[in-house]
């Protein structure tokens, strides 16, 4: 099992959630506000009057061998237009209740 | 911090302001007056104008028009109606409901004094009325007596009347046909001829002899006195003594020409009293009084005056209205006391915990007690339609407590504390509790707009429900979840298992069963869609049939144990047939009528236009009749049944040409259809008006069929030659002030005795004016001195004259006024009447028929009502569609509503009750009860469809799982109306129909509701999702080449 951890500009959340409802893939945590900024460029994503613009991140868990179809279309919707930003995370589990 | 969780974390204060609420509401309670209906001020002037002496002819023509001319321009007059008869004028203006009175009595006041120039001089100033029908009699006393009888009027008058006068809100109290005291002086014409004197002069000797004149003030010595010239009459004997004239050094005295009589008036009016002697005291109390109020305390003063009396003078009552209110609100009490107590049992039954059902009970005294509280300030009653709009909220009040409270349940079940489950689980549904009240308030806050009479009645129901539905859910939202709190205890899960007689289980198994039941029912419904909405639509079409089985009341009839018979009989009958005729009559009834109390009788006319003669319409050859019978509980046949009876005998009689049986005081505003006869000619309008009176009669059902004008009367008519009179020096108005002076007499002088004053009649003796021959040989003093006789000046001949001219906006008609009988109502009456007045040739003379009286009002009402109809389904899709955020789902919701009208129509076929305004608003009602269910079963289904579950699913899920509380909300409305429409006593003729047609409308639109709701959800939602999918895939083109079959692994496949 994978963690996968995306983060992305909140205004393309509904896309996001279309991703993961047409991967089948039913369990996930959102964090519907984050704050942060990408280290290759792009704007910050502060909610102030300089960056008003904000984050949103959903924390998944999914099989192996959902990772890469997870990735691949991640990284279709960043090229729709990439001043939005969308970035995901992959760790281990190594232990689950 | 939201309102739930303050409510919850700070209990004591919570319930500290609930009790506040409930103190003051109490409060209120306590100090609100009880009154039958909401205070009305019914919008009529009256100026009534006394010409005595002339007859209708001349009424009409020189005081009604003179008059009508003027007030036909006053602001806001509605409709002008004017009735001239013999001595009286009697204009009645109606304006437009809901305006100031004041303001209107000033403009009316101003244009009388514009008119008083053109009026003729002896008229009497028009004394301009409010009239009410609150101004009928709110008390009626029958008295007997033995010794005292001569005395009687006298003792009423002085020990009785005067103080009930002085009782507050008593507009006035007075004795039926009690006999007033006068002075006549019965002159000798002869006597006059001999001594050269004449009786204006007579007349103007005394008058100016009967003065008192202040003569200002001497000083004398260290005093001042006052010089008064007294010369008022200290006893009617001095009048006796006035010098008229000196000739020959001998004295004229009155008393030596005339006859001086201080007497009671010559009446011929008699009232008997279970056919014996007796009078009749009526007291009435101005609108704005508390009739129950004002009655108690005339009872208070006439139980004083009696220990005052003479021991064998007796009180019987006739009629008290104010007991009729009395147990007609304890009725309506009763019935919302039995409303609660059945709320409380269906809520018990379904959630099967005695906590709960406390709980969510405790709603409604507060909510109810909010609406006591908004009476108080407006000034308001308790009345049949303020308890009536108690008795529909009952059910209402607790539907946004049992909301809250199952979600609180739920979370307590799941084994929260009771604290954080009254928190959380209110906070999931708040919102949607307020947007069903918002639907409930969608319906009936349009009934506070209504204008006109019928917003008297209904605007107080449209406040009332507002209020106390608001009120229940700001409970629901703060002291509910406090209450919870406290009392709901944690359960261990299987803890009522083990229990086989708990009654929590036991319902909790049928309550499951029924649930299956239901949803094997949805299922069938949804394989079977066209089938269920076309054999729906067709029960539909089928129940609007039933429409015309349904007759149609303005306003249904209250029981009130009083009827009043009035009987006319040949013109010019003598008081004494009148009487024998009156007598078997009475023997009639009381053989016939096995439930009569007290019956008493008047025949006779009063001889001057009293008070009591705008009330009731007397004459010798007319009898009145006042029966008041048993107690409701102590008979079996009903006020109505008997009146039906009192008329079928009243046509055994050949003498009585018309009759009428009224019943309880408001007679003036019974239910009666008028054919309105608008002519100018008197013998083509009677004619006709009898032609079409015949064709009435033929109307099955059509009973008290009357012509408002009475036949023509005889009277003789003094012809004068013109020429004759040139030459004597005279005009036709000498000769006429002459003759009036002789006949009617001269009389301005007035005899002051105990601060009381009686009128003083200088006229000719009876013997010398009761013939046409002594007429014509009065004796005239002409231009020169001479005297001539009046029949050298012209000649008397008899005619006709009819007894009074009705017009009706300055056009003379007449009406054909026919109340339905027993078996008939208003709306069968019209149609009749219209087909007649379709088919009638108009013969020449007769400008126009209109059918009218109550009817019409009921016509201009039923429209009102369907207005509001269309206001109130707007005012409930605009909340819909806001809420569900759909324009198609209100149309699913609304759908429901024609159903609940095939259940009204069905119960009111059934219980044969009439479609009146009440039955009418039951419906309006239901508008409101079934969009509630509808929303609760939509709601819940998009909620299932946004979780993702299939079409079908999500209906058969929602369905099965919303049945209880539809049913809930349902159950308790009708059980909340159950005992109104089951109640029999006082006053239950009022609200019997709003029950019967909410029951019928609840138990068919709820079973409507529940089939074809699903299956017009189904139907219309399947292509519309279809859709959505579609436009949805070609906003996401990047995942355009994913495929699900080849992409996915195979373990997320079959998910």
């Amino acid at each position: 099992m994978k963690a996968v951890m995306i983060i992305f500009n909140q205004a393309l959340t509904e896309r996001v959630d279309y991703i993961l409802s047409q991967l089948r893939i039913t369990g996930y945590t959102q964090f519907p506000l984050v704050y942060g900024v990408g280290s290759k460029g792009g704007e910050p994503r502060m909610g102030t009057h300089a960056w008003p613009e904000m984050n949103s991140s959903y924390l998944t868990i999914v099989e192996d061998d959902m990772v890469d179809l997870l990735l691949k279309y991640v990284e279709k919707l960043d090229h729709v237009n990439e001043e939005n930003g969308i970035r995901a995370f992959v760790w281990d589990i190594s232990k689950m209740y | 911090m939201s309102i739930f969780s303050s409510a919850v974390e700070k209990p004591i204060s919570t319930m500290m302001v609930f009790l506040a609420i409930v103190v003051i509401g109490v409060y209120s309670y306590i100090t609100l007056p009880v009154d039958q209906y909401p205070k009305i001020d019914p919008p009529y002037i009256t100026v009534m104008t006394t010409y005595p002496g002339a007859n209708a002819s001349d009424i009409e023509q020189n005081i009604t028009k003179q008059l009508e001319d003027q007030l036909n321009s006053v602001d806001d007059l509605d409709e002008m109606t004017s009735t001239s008869s013999d001595n009286l004028s009697v204009i009645t203006l109606k304006f437009e409901w809901g305006i100031n009175l004041d303001n209107a009595s000033n403009d009316v006041r101003d244009a009388v004094d514009k008119t008083m120039d053109a009026l003729p001089d002896d008229v009497d100033r028009p004394t301009i009325m409010r009239m009410s029908t609150s101004m009928m009699p709110i008390l009626v006393y029958a008295v007997t007596a033995d010794e005292s009888y001569t005395g009687l009027y006298k003792i009423l008058d002085d020990k009785v009347v005067m103080s009930l006068n002085r009782v507050d809100g008593v507009a006035s109290a007075y004795v039926a046909g009690m006999p007033e005291r006068v002075v006549y002086i019965d002159l000798d014409p002869n006597k006059l001829d001999a001594y050269g004197l004449s009786i204006d002069r007579i007349g103007g000797t005394i008058l100016a002899e009967n003065r008192d004149v202040p003569g200002g003030n001497i000083k004398v010595g260290i005093e001042e006195y006052t010089l008064r010239v007294e010369g008022e009459f200290d006893d009617s004997e001095q009048i006796g003594d006035v010098v008229l004239a000196i000739g020959d050094g001998k004295t004229v005295k009155v008393s030596d020409i005339a006859q001086v009589r201080d007497t009671l008036r010559d009446i011929s009016l008699e009232q008997l009293v279970e056919r014996e002697n007796g009078a009749i005291l009526l007291v009435t109390k101005t609108s704005d009084a508390n009739a129950v109020q004002v009655a108690s305390d005339s009872k208070v003063v006439i139980e004083e005056a009696m220990k005052t009396l003479p021991s064998d003078i007796h009180f019987e009552m006739i009629t008290d209205n104010s007991d009729f209110i009395i147990k007609a609100i304890n009725n309506l009490t009763d019935t919302l006391f039995y409303a609660l107590l059945s709320v409380v049992i269906v809520v018990f039954v379904f959630l099967g915990r005695w906590r709960s059902t406390f709980i969510i009970a405790m709603t409604i005294p507060i909510s109810l007690v909010v609406a006591f509280i908004y009476l108080a300030v407006t000034d308001g009653s308790l009345n049949t339609i303020s308890l009536m709009s108690l008795s529909i909220a009952i059910g209402m009040v607790v539907d946004d407590a049992i909301v809250v409270l199952e979600n609180i349940t739920k979370h307590v079940d799941r084994g929260s504390r009771p604290k954080e489950a009254a928190k959380y689980g209110t906070n999931e549904v708040w919102t949607s509790v307020i947007v069903t009240t918002l639907v409930t308030i969608a319906v009936f806050f349009p009934l506070t707009l209504l204008p006109g009479m019928m917003g008297i009645f209904f605007k107080p129901l449209g406040w009332i429900i507002c209020i106390s539905v608001t009120t229940s859910t700001v409970t629901a939202i703060s002291l509910t979840p406090m209450l919870c709190s406290k009392i709901l205890r944690l359960r261990e899960k299987d803890q009522d298992k083990g229990k086989k007689y708990s009654f929590y289980n036991w319902s909790q198994r049928m309550l499951d069963s029924l649930d299956n039941f239901y949803e094997r029912i949805v299922k069938w419904v949804l394989k079977n869609k066209t089938v269920t909405i076309v054999s729906m639509t067709l029960l539909f079409g089928a129940s609007l049939l039933l429409a015309k089985l349904i007759s149609t009341e303005f306003f249904p009839q209250n029981d009130q144990s009083t009827l009043t018979v009035y009987a006319k009989m040949q013109q010019g009958q003598r008081v004494e047939e009148t009487k024998r005729i009156s007598m078997q009559i009475d023997s009639v009834i009381r053989a016939n009528v096995p439930e009569l109390r007290i019956l008493t009788t008047s025949y006779g006319s009063e001889e001057s236009a009293s008070f009591a003669s705008m009330m009731s319409t007397t004459g010798s050859n007319i009898m009145n009749m006042r029966v008041r019978v048993v107690e409701l509980k102590d008979r079996d046949r009903s006020v109505f049944e008997i009146g039906d009876d009192i008329r079928k005998m009243l046509k055994q009689f050949p003498e009585v040409i018309e009759y009428r049986v009224q019943f309880g005081q408001n007679g003036s505003t019974g239910n009666t259809v008028d054919l309105e006869i608008f002519g100018h000619d008197f013998d083509a309008t009677a004619n006709f008006a009898l032609e079409a009176a015949a064709e009435m009669k033929k109307i099955p059902g059509a009973e008290d069929v009357i012509i408002s004008r009475g036949d023509d009367k005889t009277e003789l008519q003094l012809y004068l030659d013109r020429e004759k009179l040139a030459r004597h020096g005279l005009t036709t108005a000498g000769v006429g002030s002459m003759v009036r002076t002789s006949i009617y007499g001269y009389r301005n002088s007035k005899y002051k005795e105990e601060g009381e004053e009686y009128d003083i009649i200088v006229r000719l003796k009876e013997e010398f004016r009761h013939s046409i021959s002594e007429v014509e040989n009065f004796i005239i003093t002409d231009g020169y001195g001479q005297k001539v006789r009046l029949k050298e000046l012209g000649e008397i001949r008899e005619g006709y004259s009819p007894p009074s001219i009705t017009r009706k906006s300055k056009q003379r008609y007449i009406k054909v006024t026919v109340t339905p009988g027993e078996d008939a109502t208003m709306g069968d009456i019209a149609d009749a009447m219209k087909e007649y007045v379709s088919n009638v040739k108009l013969p020449q003379g007769i400008t126009s028929l209109y059918v009218g009286g109550t009817y019409e009002d009921q016509q201009e009402s039923f429209q009102g009502i369907i207005l509001l109809f269309i206001l109130a389904m707007l005012l409930v899709y605009i909340v819909m569609a806001a809420e569900f955020e759909s324009f198609k789902m209100p149309f699913i919701i609304i759908l429901a509503i024609p159903f609940a009208f095939t259940g009204v129509l069905l119960s009111l076929v059934l219980a044969q009750v009439t479609m009146s305004i009440v039955s009418a608003l039951g419906c309006l009602m239901l508008v409101g009860i079934v969009t509630k269910n509808g929303i609760v079963l939509i709601d819940y289904t998009n909620l299932m469809r946004e979780r993702g579950y299939r079409l079908y699913d999500a209906i058969t899920m929602a369905c099965r799982s919303r049945l209880r509380p539809v049913l809930m909300t349902s159950l308790t409305t009708m059980l909340g109306m159950l005992p109104m429409a089951l109640s029999l006593g006082e006053g239950a003729e009022t609200w019997r129909p709003m029950g019967i047609s909410v029951i019928g409308g609840m138990i068919f639109s709820t079973i409507v509701t529940l089939i074809i709701t699903p299956a017009v959800y189904a139907a219309t939602d399947k292509s519309g999702s279809r859709d959505k999918k579609k436009s949805e895939q070609a906003q996401y083109r990047f995942m355009d080449e994913f495929d699900a079959e080849r992409d996915l692994p195979e373990h997320k496949k079959n998910k």
